[in-house]
């Protein structure tokens, strides 16, 4: 029995296969707008570690949030096999899974993710034996709050994601903030989160995941009606 | 592809999520999940809001579809899907959940243009249709005249400079407070209106086959604009005069291109022409030139998946992508 973990919310599209270990994982830049990358990866993966599609029977899916078109691959693609191989689908959180994957022993852990137009998704953890607990929930940040937020008190903190590109003047004076890995979401990740949700057994029907989008759809004409004052007869 | 085999199509590439499933030439169902109630209230359709519904309903769509057809996934030989032209958020969902069932059930996977699937269409109620002839494909994305010498061989003669035809009855339908989509609301609000009570152009391009609709929409509402009560503009008149005026720049082009092809069939295709009084006119032409035709009913002239279905099963497939992106324009160009 296999496991297939994929994840494509951030700039690489990921995926790994797992027995009880990791078999095999594959990670490629996704170029934009290549709507083909991840069925290709995952066809690869498949063939070189010599599973049958039909022993997979669990897929685990990163559901954001991140870049929704990515997003959107991940989710029709996973629920295409979940529906043909009738096998659960289980869906964790990026952030989570980066938090999670973070190495530190005391220090409070950022997860911040980039969803584009200036705006990070960001969660805070606390570290505890065995893995991390939210200490908030996730929340949208701009530039200026962001930087509110990493600063906003001296307490010593971790930051993973996607820190690399921020602007130096986000991070501002630094001396409590520690840059970590990872720094991104990779399938091995949300495979170390989802295994523990498979095994408590707490997850909805694979009909019912949906994407952590985690901000209103862009309306990118007005909204407002054109409806004018018409003198009509009747 | 064996006639009698079991093809499951997918059609995402605007705002309805549509599945069909035809065994053979029967088609067994065609399910469309429109979008108009969620884009109503934006007067028109919003990308990122489609793609958003497209996932979140294709997984169910995809079930009841094979309810009704009384069918298990084992049951399906192949599957199709649009590779665009479209939304690009809206075609990835579509794409990549057909392709995942393909893969996972070790069954071809079958892609094919929008507009081939508008194109092949007239078969899934006419299989013997054949070329050569002339269509008219009229949507909110697209008016085109096409050339269908053999299948495969698609010439465009015409197509529209500025608007669709259907964005042209949209954009007018959310000025005067009509509804979304413009199409139908217009044509109901028409039905009792006189087509000939305002005087509204017909525009004329310098490619004599080519559209422009955005002269039409300014004419129009600047009539709205300064309308003279003494006129006594009903409603129902306005929307009559401004169908016909759209019907008849549509047609006038076509029965050119008719006329210098010399072709004995012609059909039609697109949500527009669902519109009634431009399936009257076609069905006029045809009579009055002897012209076998080929419509789809309404609800095969709309998108839908069954026109993917029955395009994979003629083979008028476009490419196998391999590692190219969906494609976002045309073949017919
Ligand atoms: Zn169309």
């Amino acid at each position: 029995m296999y496991s297939l973990s994929i994840s494509t919310s951030g700039k690489y599209i990921s995926v790994a296969l797992f027995s009880d270990k990791l078999i095999s994982s594959s990670s490629v830049l996704a170029e934009n707008g290549n709507t083909n990358l991840l069925m290709n990866s995952i066809d690869e993966l498949t063939l070189k570690s010599n599973i049958k599609k039909s022993d997979i029977n669990v897929i685990y899916l990163d559901t954001g949030p991140g870049f929704y078109t990515s997003l959107r691959i991940g989710l029709a693609v996973s629920q295409g096999i979940c529906a043909t191989l009738g096998i659960p689908l289980i869906s964790v959180n990026g952030l989570d899974a980066l938090a999670f994957a973070a190495h530190t022993g005391h220090r409070k852990i950022c997860s911040i993710i980039d969803i584009k137009r200036d705006e990070y998704a960001f969660c805070t953890y606390k570290p505890v034996p065995g893995g991390v607990v939210r200490e908030s929930e996730p929340e949208v940040l701009n530039e200026n709050t962001l930087k509110q937020k990493l600063n906003e008190d001296n307490e010593k903190k971790l930051i993973v994601g996607d820190w690399n590109e921020l602007n130096e003047k986000i991070i501002g004076d630094s001396s409590y903030l520690k840059f970590g890995s990872p720094e991104y979401v990779s399938a091995e990740h949300i495979y170390n989160v989802g295994k523990e949700i498979y095994k408590n057994s707490d997850f909805p029907n694979f009909n019912e995941v949906r994407i952590s989008y985690m901000r209103e759809p862009d309306i990118s004409f007005s909204n407002k009606s054109l409806e004018s004052e018409i003198n009509f007869h009747d | 592809m064996s006639k009698d085999k079991v093809i499951l199509g997918f059609e995402t590439s605007c705002d309805e999520t549509a599945i069909a499933i035809m065994r053979g030439e029967e088609l067994l169902v065609n399910t469309i999940s429109s979008q108009v109630d969620i884009h109503e209230k934006f007067g028109g359709v919003v990308p990122e809001v489609a793609s958003r519904a497209h996932a979140e309903m294709i997984r169910n769509i995809f079930h009841s579809s094979l309810n009704s057809a009384n069918l298990q996934i084992s049951d399906i030989d192949s599957v199709a899907t649009t590779d665009g032209p479209g939304l690009v958020g809206s075609l990835v969902v579509g794409y990549n959940f057909a392709k995942s069932i393909a893969w996972s059930i070790d069954k071809p996977l079958y892609t094919v243009d929008h507009m081939v699937g508008h194109l092949a269409a007239p078969l899934i109620e006419n299989p013997n249709m054949e070329p050569p002839f002339l269509t008219l494909l009229v949507s909110g994305g697209h008016t085109q005249i096409v050339l269908v010498e053999k299948w495969g061989d698609y010439k465009l003669m015409g197509t529209t400079i500025d608007d669709a035809a259907g964005e042209a009855f949209d954009k007018l339908s959310r000025f005067c407070g009509f509804g979304f989509p413009g199409g139908p609301a217009i044509q109901r609000i028409a039905e009792s209106g006189n087509p000939s009570k305002i005087n509204l152009p017909r525009p004329k391009t310098k490619h004599e086959y080519n559209y422009s609709f955005s002269g039409l929409k300014t004419a129009a509402t600047n009539f709205l604009k300064n309308i003279d009560p003494d006129d006594k503009i009903t409603r129902a008149d306005f929307a009559a005069s401004y169908q016909e005026a759209i019907v008849d720049s549509l047609m006038i082009n076509f029965t050119k291109a008719v006329k210098e092809t010399g072709v004995k069939n012609i059909s039609g295709g697109g949500g527009v022409m669902a519109n009634s009084r431009l399936r009257e006119k076609m069905n006029i032409l045809a009579n009055d030139n002897n012209l076998e035709i080929f419509l789809p009913s309404p609800r095969l002239s709309t998108d839908n998946a069954a026109m993917i279905c029955v395009a994979a099963q003629n083979d008028l497939i476009t490419n196998d992508l391999k590692e190219n992106d969906v494609r976002l324009s045309s073949i017919i160009k």
